[in-house]
């Protein structure tokens, strides 16, 4: 009979965690201190857009939302595409993905931290936040969406936050995580996950004064398009995984997560098509910003090539998976998923946020291409969320090990 | 039979019945039609007394004539004419008394160019000033007009933009919103002898997007 | 028994790991620790408390810090705030200002209508509320924008709103643009802090230091009618407008959100707005839309008088008319 240890408690675990985080070969604390400059980069290139104000950036009273909002759009379907892993992981009981949810939810919680730091670095008065509590500031809900968006993330980074902890901390004390006390918010959280990247589809979807996001499409596109990057994302987060540690993957997962990807990637397309057709047959004064973003307007090509090439890298990626020459092998389907990463990323954060500003709502075409400010605060944002995915991967990771091997 | 509340018929009627209200409900406060500021305006038709309602507006200084027709909301006045004319009283020269003066080229209104009507029909100086009696105006009908009514001179062929001056389309407030209601006279604008405005640069650059 | 043996072993392999690492960790810990001592001792000399402002100066700024929303203060708190803000102008900028919190008069809903014929691009109005409403000479914000239209068309997107050359051009007319006031705004909508809302006038304003800057008002405005101060505006105190408004002309700050008021310090007064009254040839015409012996209900009754894009339902009070 095994003599039960006695419950390690909260301070334990806590330690624990902080101590498998700093440990490591000399690659992972290389990895540690690139990431802690690149977090130093973005921290001093905010001072300076605090410093300045926000003409730091390349905004201007046309293209009032530029990278950040962009990037922050992106995220948000890829912090959603975590309920592509626990769907089946938890309703279907799916073993394969069972066993990598929790990496899913790491990147889920990593892509929200991100999206909140985005919204935080690109507000005029980040310190002014209270206002938006209600009781002390207003509240305007149900009436604005962001006050939706603002309940959705937050709601959405505490459950992906507090099951897997649970799990984790159940797991770590050696006992198995009571079903009974976390199914129902695992329920709550595959519905919410749609929610978030709905809600926010509908800040843009919402507002008539801007023809090129006023469409229907916007909100199933968004979950489409989430649904193919996040769970790329995830491949190329467990080729790592498969590759730099013990952990290691079975085919079987990343043919699961492929099929995944190339459902939604299909799906995706057949919108985007659908968006083009709409856009093109009879083009009207409100086709104009997508005339402006695939073929250019009044002399400004800016994002012409960056369209082109993010469609590409769609289809290419796209094919690559439903044809899988590598039949799941990592190394095939690392690049694809990359690839397929990227287009989406250049498509839904520059390729949505900017035409839909350009022209303004009276006629003007401007150029806008983020400045040095704007780059070095997403480095250090992208090294934050980095951050947050490999520090609760890891000790995730050595639980979950050390649990199975009990 | 009694719906126990465990089926799932009952559950499935519940919540759908609940789920419909609450559609009907969001709609039904999202769209309110009141018919907008244009049926606000139209159902307000009880004059607005300013002099009473708003703090006290100033009256502008300098001299104004009450306009000889109302308006829709009563009298109102304009600039007068009289004391901004160089040389009104024209009898003062025009007499039977010899006046010798100097640069008598100006005084004899070379400086008016008369360029009002066109090549269709070109008016002359008679058509408005009479030979004997140049202090005041006359109409074709031989009506005397003020100077400082000169409004009543150019309503007989604009008569038009006269009816819209004295409602508000056309011409300039000079006084505030609220109190006395003082415009700009036809001819304050208007040059009576060449009317139609010179070209002119902008007085401001317009710059949007510069960051 | 033997799985506590190799718990005990491999337990024992971990404490001297732990013990080789905490070192590290110890003498890491101490170089961050000492590191972050310098660093912040560095920034407290380097400013001293002369970088931030005189001890006046920061505890009005910590009071307005903590203000509420305009609209919720009691007629005390907004004069307490006005009496700081005119004091913080007096400090920083030398100005001796006259702040108003004038209420919306009873009985007044604002319109405003504007003559396509009379117009003839002298850009007079922009001039004149660059002027009154102390906007940001740096980045030249002008809350009034003039399109140049050739005849046969009647959309701003089609004209050109940054000419300057000698007007009226031959064949051409000239549109104004600028906030509206919609009735149903989809700024006052989108707004998540409610710093932006529709005053019993009519007129929409923004609370600007309850504004948070996330620009989602900008994007929601059908019209362009809003700017955003980018950077911290700079308006030279010669050429300040003294008499001021809470709501309207007061100096903004970098990061909040403005508008055109309809010259809230003038117009609750029974003033004019400034474009009203600095246009020559009175293509602008402005009243109270309840009156109906007003000029504006006047032009609305007798002229022929379009809103610009009133497809979208925003139910602007600013109308459009032709002789």
């Amino acid at each position: 009979m095994l003599k039960k240890s006695p419950e390690k408690g909260i301070i334990s675990f806590v330690t624990d965690t902080i101590r498998w985080n700093l440990s490591g070969g000399i690659g992972y604390q290389i990895y540690l201190c690139c990431l802690a400059a690149m977090v130093m980069l973005g921290v001093y290139a905010y001072v300076v857009q605090t410093h300045l104000g926000l003409s730091a950036t390349n905004m201007s009273d046309i293209v009032s939302w530029g990278f950040y909002i962009g990037n922050f759009t992106f995220l948000v379907g890829v912090a959603a595409a975590a309920v592509m892993l626990i769907l089946p992981a938890y309703m279907f009981r799916d073993k394969d993905l069972h066993k990598v949810v929790i990496i899913g939810e790491g990147v889920a919680c990593g892509a929200l931290v991100m999206c909140l730091l985005f919204i935080t670095a690109d507000m005029g008065g980040p310190l002014k936040l209270w206002h938006l509590i209600p009781g002390i500031g207003i509240f305007n809900w149900p009436s604005s969406l962001l006050t939706w968006d603002i309940i959705v993330l937050n709601g959405y980074l505490a459950l992906n936050l507090l099951v897997p902890v649970y799990i984790l901390y159940c797991q770590y004390n050696n006992r198995e995580p009571d079903e009974k006390k976390y199914r129902p918010f695992v329920f709550l959280s595959i519905f919410w996950a749609f929610s978030i990247h709905l809600v926010t589809a509908f800040l843009y979807q919402g507002l008539p004064a801007r023809p090129f996001w006023n469409n229907p499409l916007m909100g199933p596109r968004f979950l489409a398009s989430a649904f193919a990057a996040g769970p790329a994302l995830i491949t190329v987060v467990l080729v790592i995984v498969h590759t730099a540690t013990t952990f290691k993957i079975e085919k079987e997962t990343f043919n699961k997560l492929r099929l995944i990807i190339v459902v939604s990637a299909i799906i995706n397309l057949i919108m985007l098509f659908s968006e083009i057709f709409k856009e093109f047959y009879l083009p009207t004064h409100h086709s104009l910003p997508a005339i402006y973003l695939y073929f250019g307007l009044k002399g400004h090509f800016a994002l012409v090539p960056w369209i082109w090439t993010a469609i590409s890298l769609n289809f290419l990626g796209t094919l690559t998976l439903i044809w899988n020459p590598g039949r799941n092998n990592p190394k095939v389907l690392l690049p694809a998923c990359v690839l397929l990463f990227i287009g989406i990323w250049i498509e839904k954060g520059m390729g949505l946020i900017v035409p839909g500003l350009v022209p303004s709502p009276l006629g003007e075409v401007v150029d806008y291409a983020p400045s040095w400010v704007e780059v070095c605060v997403a480095i250090g944002i992208l090294a934050v969320g980095m951050l947050v995915v490999t520090l609760l991967i890891k000790p995730a990771l050595i639980i979950e090990q050390r649990f199975k091997a009990q | 039979m009694i719906f126990h509340k465990k089926t799932p018929v009952f559950k499935t009627c519940f919540w759908g019945t609940l789920a419909v209200l609450l559609v009907i409900f969001a709609g039904w406060t999202a769209y309110s039609d009141d018919g907008g500021v244009v049926q606000i305006y139209k159902k307000a038709t009880v004059p607005f007394d300013d002099e009473k309602k708003v703090d006290p507006v100033l009256s502008l200084p300098g001299k104004t004539i009450l306009v000889q027709t109302p308006y829709q909301g009563g009298l109102f006045w304009t600039e007068t004419r009289k004391d901004k004319m160089e040389r009104y009283r024209c009898n003062d020269c025009h007499n039977n008394t010899y006046v010798a003066v100097s640069q008598a080229a100006e005084i004899t209104h070379g400086d008016i160019v008369l360029d009002h009507g066109g090549q269709e029909k070109p008016l002359s100086c008679f058509t408005c000033h009479k030979e004997d009696e140049r202090d005041f105006l006359t109409t074709e009908k031989g009506v005397q007009i003020d100077m400082d009514h000169s409004y009543q001179m150019c309503g007989q062929c604009h008569f038009r933009q006269k009816k819209d001056w004295v409602g508000g389309a056309h011409g300039k407030r000079i006084s505030y919103w609220a109190g006395k209601r003082v415009v700009k006279n036809c001819v304050s604008c208007h040059d009576p002898h060449s009317p139609l405005f010179k070209k002119r640069w902008p007085k401001i650059y317009s710059t949007p997007f510069i960051n | 028994m033997p799985p506590r043996n190799n718990k005990d072993r491999r337990r024992q392999r971990e404490n001297s790991r732990l013990q080789v690492k905490s070192n590290g960790r110890r003498e890491f810990l101490k170089g961050a620790a000492k590191t972050a001592a310098m660093g912040s001792a560095a920034l407290l000399s380097g400013c001293g408390t002369g970088m931030f402002g005189s001890k006046e100066e920061l505890s009005l700024r910590w009071q307005e810090y903590f203000k509420k929303n305009y609209r919720l203060m009691t007629q005390e708190e907004k004069e307490e705030t006005i009496q700081r803000l005119e004091r913080l102008a007096k400090m920083k900028q030398g100005v001796d200002i006259q702040m108003s919190s004038k209420a919306p008069i009873d009985g007044v809903l604002f319109g405003y209508a504007f003559s396509l014929t009379r117009c003839e691009g002298y850009l007079e109005c922009v001039a004149a509320c660059v002027k009154e409403n102390n906007l940001d000479r740096k980045s030249n914000t002008q809350y009034i924008r003039i399109f140049e239209m050739e005849h046969g068309q009647m959309s701003p997107e089609v004209g050109d709103g940054k000419y300057f050359h000698e007007v009226p051009v031959e064949d051409h007319f000239y549109m104004g643009v600028q906030c509206f006031h919609c009735e149903r705004a989809p700024c006052v909508k989108a707004c998540p802090t409610k710093a932006t809302w529709k005053e019993p006038d009519g007129i929409v304003v923004v609370d600007y230091d309850w504004c948070i800057g996330c620009r989602y008002c900008m994007a929601a405005c059908p019209y362009y009618g809003r700017r955003f101060n980018w950077n911290e505006p700079y308006v030279p105190a010669a050429e300040m407008t003294k008499k001021q408004h809470y709501l309207g002309n007061r100096m903004r700050a970098k990061g909040q959100m403005e508008k055109c008021t309809f010259c809230v310090q003038r117009s609750r007064e029974g003033r004019l707005p400034a474009c009203v009254e600095a246009c020559p040839t009175g293509a602008r015409v402005f009243g109270n839309l309840l009156d109906p012996k007003s000029e504006i209900r006047f032009v609305l009754k007798h002229k022929k008088v379009f809103r610009f894009k009133e497809d979208l339902g925003t139910d602007p009070k600013y109308w459009y008319f032709i002789d």
